[in-house]
């Protein structure tokens, strides 16, 4: 993916040929269409499984992914999976139209579909093309889809006779709006007929206001424009709703909005309520009549609908237009629409994230810049000679700064999206490995909504994939097995994201058979890692686990459930500026923890002295500071330690760690106590000088790998500063412990 | 600031770089009889009493010498590293890469900025920069010396000899 490869090789890869990026271009597209649909195919077949009433925003959903597949993979000449999509996408217009019943069998192979297609991407993406074999296992669903189809539908017992609206009304329905209709009727909702004019040159958002309040109530079935009548200067519409709500309520609720609400009986029915007759030809002004011309303007408003549900999903995945207005729009038949599906992906723009990393750059110089401004403001502020200028200097700093603020955020915000694009993904993986493996696991997600730096996301993926694959792989027994053991036959993997300040916790647990702790154990005292009296508490033998030398023998996978190429997870993980943990109890099940920062481009630091040196210490990793005297200062087995309210807090001193020349010793210093997951440690230094905003950077160089410094940044007049990596510090101080 | 395009700029070699790639590829094209018109373009630079020159192509920028920021549990070599329009480079000091002992920058120090790939971004501490200079191919010599294994070659300079640097070589030594 376009972030992944930003990441490496900035400078010196080749541009690939043409074909090629046309390829991978294609595949990023289409696998973000394809993860999309298969999660709201996944939530469909939960819908009809649990109620069979299903939601029709939900299928107008997947209805337009397939449609937007179809389309892309038609401009890329791939066939087959352009008519796969194709037959995908008739089961979903005929379902949305109520042509096909929800218990249809054709409904039953849309998930099926769903991994044909990912199973055709994959083949591309891997840069084989179509292969003979692919074609002819399209055919072959192709025609089950057929053969579905043609299951006889009930026949529709018309609804829509008995309704007392006029008969030009319901001619001007689309059959979609039709559909609707009928379904609001079947489960026994009011219609009601909303009339309103508003004023031509707005009239679009007048429109979208009135829609969304009448959505709180029911569902806008039909919005058609009302000609004549109203001044030149107005434009008369007639809102369609189908609602639980009773006329005086939805009365109240449009309040301000200057329309009149109308109550649709049915024929014969007495009009519950004192508004005009139902015969809405009467009331209504001019017979309700939308002439073909006026079609295209209910299209217009549609699509310029409010942007309300417009959230960084639809940034993210611009074809699978998630916008639920914008759903709405009628007929969005075969062959007719390839342009209208073109106008919608137009909506959203996908950036290279490398542009938002210049970006990001840009914005990062100006922070820089503007601490200048500030210091100067200070100095000239302390002189009593250039004092008035320094406090005009202060407020433009100060003004600079909300700005710059505002400026930031904007940035990071485009860059943040939710992690359900990674939920989705590693949703393909377990179904896939379902199959593979046999093995029966269910699979909860939950805080899909937590969002999290593009760039990181994407490379939380392959670490995840390999948590949950070791999961599958050696955690979760077979289902006799867990019978066996008197658990449910079937596995639980839950994977579960949550923000907690600064940072996005991701825990991965599984009620698979757990590690044993001897058996880690004896393993790490085979390798020599730890020495065979050593004593150990449970979480630091687990932790062990991560150890390069263990998480690579076979054996111990075997035993103990998890671990295979936890090394790699850790050390990825790290670069990332995260950290991962892991808790497990034998027979019961594994939880790995993963904790990450929001994002990697802006980071608040606090700066450290230390004898002539300085050094940023990322504040999210920062859990408090304080001052302390060397008589607080206690020791422990030759380390020092500090009483912090009643518990031991292990201590470092930064000047030792980094061999600092003539940092002090003895005096009073301050305290950083640092965090990362669930471990924490004392930095001692010599001076806290303040906090800033920083952009790290790579340091460019053949040592650019040094342990414990995570890059560089700008400080001041003090031109570059180290970044000290926190999970690196915290990780090499307890396993010195560990080793001692 | 020139922050708009950082890491493109070269102020202080102008068009060299160009001249040598188009020198460079008339060397590379095949079936070229005229040998004795190939020239190279080397950046000159003085270090220890000696004269040495890295190929011009491989010359980002000239800059300054600025007092580097220390990194810790850096090998000696690595002077620390620098804050370049935006971007962090490391400065590796030449002297000691070359097996000299260090000494104090003076005035004349510079520091060659490499190109390449964020890895070969480098800079090189040198005591003082020269010139550029053309040098046609037939006054090369393979190099005599060859202590740092980061000399392969020599040429001569009107009336001096030029140890010629391979960076790449010299930053792979840098690498252990």
């Amino acid at each position: 993916m376009a972030a992944r490869r930003s990441s490496k090789g900035r400078d010196g890869a080749q541009p690939p040929e043409q074909a090629s990026r046309d390829r991978h271009e294609f595949v990023a597209e289409a696998e973000e269409i394809l993860e999309r649909m298969t999660g709201d195919l996944s939530l469909l077949d939960e819908q009809r499984r649990e109620g069979g009433e299903v939601d029709p925003d939900l299928v107008n959903r997947v209805f337009r992914s397939a449609h937007s597949l179809k389309g892309l993979a038609g401009m890329f000449g791939l066939d087959a999976i352009s008519q796969l999509a194709h037959h995908l996408e008739d089961i979903l217009d005929g379902l949305r139209l109520g042509r096909i019943p929800l218990e249809s069998p054709a409904v039953d192979l849309l998930e099926a579909g769903g991994g044909l297609l990912g199973g055709l991407l994959d083949h591309i993406e891997h840069g084989s093309d179509t292969t003979e074999e692919d074609v002819l296992s399209v055919q072959a669903f192709i025609e089950r889809i057929d053969a579905a189809m043609r299951a006889p539908a009930e026949p529709a017992r018309d609804a829509l006779e008995e309704i007392a609206l006029d008969a030009s009304f319901l001619r001007a329905l689309t059959e979609y709006e039709e559909h609707r209709l009928r379904e609001n009727l079947r489960r026994g909702r009011h219609l009601v007929l909303v009339h309103a004019s508003f004023g031509i040159d707005h009239f679009e958002e007048g429109l979208a206001e009135l829609t969304s309040v009448l959505r709180e109530s029911g569902e806008v079935v039909s919005t058609l424009p009302t000609p004549g009548a109203s001044p030149e200067s107005e434009i008369r519409f007639s809102l369609l709703v189908g609602t639980e709500v009773e006329a005086d309520r939805l009365r109240g609720q449009v309040e301000g909005h200057a329309a009149e609400v109308e109550w649709v009986g049915r024929r014969g029915e007495p009009v519950p309520d004192t508004a005009p007759a139902a015969e809405t030809s009467s009331d209504a002004g001019p017979p309700i009549g939308a002439s073909a011309q006026a079609r295209p303007l209910e299209d217009h408003t549609a699509r310029e609908a409010p942007a309300a549900h417009t959230d960084h999903t639809a940034r993210e995945a611009p074809a699978a237009h998630t916008d639920h207005t914008a759903t709405e729009v009628p007929a969005a038949h075969a062959d007719s629409s390839s342009i209208e599906s073109l106008r919608s992906i137009s909506d959203t723009v996908r950036v290279d994230i490398r542009k938002l990393d210049e970006l990001m750059n840009l914005v990062g110089e100006l922070v820089i810049q503007r601490n200048a401004v500030g210091t100067l403001a200070n100095r000239l502020s302390a002189n009593l000679q250039t004092a008035r200028v320094g406090a005009e200097l202060g407020k433009i700093h100060k003004a600079l700064d909300r700005k710059l603020k505002e400026l930031q955020a904007g940035v990071l915000d485009v860059r943040m999206v939710p992690l359900r694009q990674v939920f989705e993904k590693l949703a393909r993986v377990v179904r896939r490995l379902r199959r593979d493996l046999g093995k029966d696991v269910a699979l909860e997600f939950s805080g899909a909504d937590t969002e999290l730096d593009k760039l990181i996301v994407e490379q939380l993926i392959d670490p995840l994939v390999h948590i949950v694959r070791n999961a599958f792989d050696h955690a979760i027994e077979s289902p006799e097995e867990r019978v066996v053991a008197g658990k449910p036959s079937r596995g639980t993997l839950r994977i579960g994201a949550s923000q907690r300040g600064n940072h996005v916790v991701i825990e991965v647990s599984d009620d698979g058979r757990g590690m044993r702790v001897d058996a880690i154990r004896a393993r790490a005292v085979a390798r020599g890692l730890v020495g065979a009296d050593e004593t150990l508490t449970r979480k630091e033998v687990m932790n062990l686990v991560f150890e390069a030398g263990l998480s690579t023998a076979e054996s111990v996978s075997e035993t103990s459930g998890r671990g295979v190429g936890m090394d790699v997870v850790r050390a990825n993980l790290a670069e990332l500026g995260g950290m991962v943990d892991l808790v497990s109890e034998a027979g019961r099940g594994t939880t790995v923890t993963i904790t990450l920062p929001i994002t990697l481009a802006i980071i608040q630091a606090l700066i450290v002295g230390v004898g002539d040196e300085r050094f940023a210490l990322p504040l999210n990793a920062v859990l408090e500071t304080m001052r302390v005297d060397p008589e607080q200062i206690g020791r422990s087995e030759g380390r020092e330690i500090l009483d912090l309210r009643g518990e031991p807090l292990a201590l470092r001193r930064l000047g030792e760690e980094f061999e600092i020349p003539c940092a002090s010793r003895g005096e009073a210093q301050f305290v950083v106590v640092l965090g990362m997951g669930e471990q924490r440690l004392g930095l001692l230094v010599d001076r806290l000088e303040g906090q800033q905003d920083t952009v790290i950077k790579p340091i460019k160089g053949p040592y650019q790998q040094l342990r414990g410094i995570t890059g560089a940044t700008e400080y001041g007049d003090h031109g570059a500063i180290l970044v000290v990596d926190v999970s690196a510090v915290i990780g090499d101080a307890l396993r010195r412990r560990e080793a001692a | 600031m020139s922050g708009a395009h950082p890491g493109h700029g070269a102020p202080d070699v102008g068009g060299w770089a160009g001249l040598a790639r188009s020198a460079a590829a008339a060397l590379e094209s095949p079936g070229g009889g005229i040998e004795e018109c190939l020239v190279r373009e080397l950046l000159v630079f003085g270090l220890d009493d000696s004269t040495y020159a890295i190929p011009v192509e491989r010359v980002r920028e000239i800059v300054r010498m600025r007092a580097p920021t220390r990194v810790p549990r850096a090998p000696d070599r690595l002077l620390g590293v620098i804050a370049l329009r935006g971007e962090v480079v490391e400065v590796i000091d030449l002297r000691r890469s070359l097996g000299f002992a260090g000494a104090s920058p003076g005035p004349k120090s510079r520091i060659i900025v490499l190109h390449g790939d964020v890895d070969r971004v480098t800079g090189l501490l040198v005591d003082s920069v020269e010139a550029v200079l053309r040098i046609s191919e037939e006054s090369f010599w393979p190099a005599v010396s060859g202590d740092s294994g980061s000399v392969v070659e020599m040429c001569r300079s009107e009336d001096r000899f030029v140890s010629v640097l391979d960076v790449d070589r010299l930053l792979g030594v840098a690498d252990d």
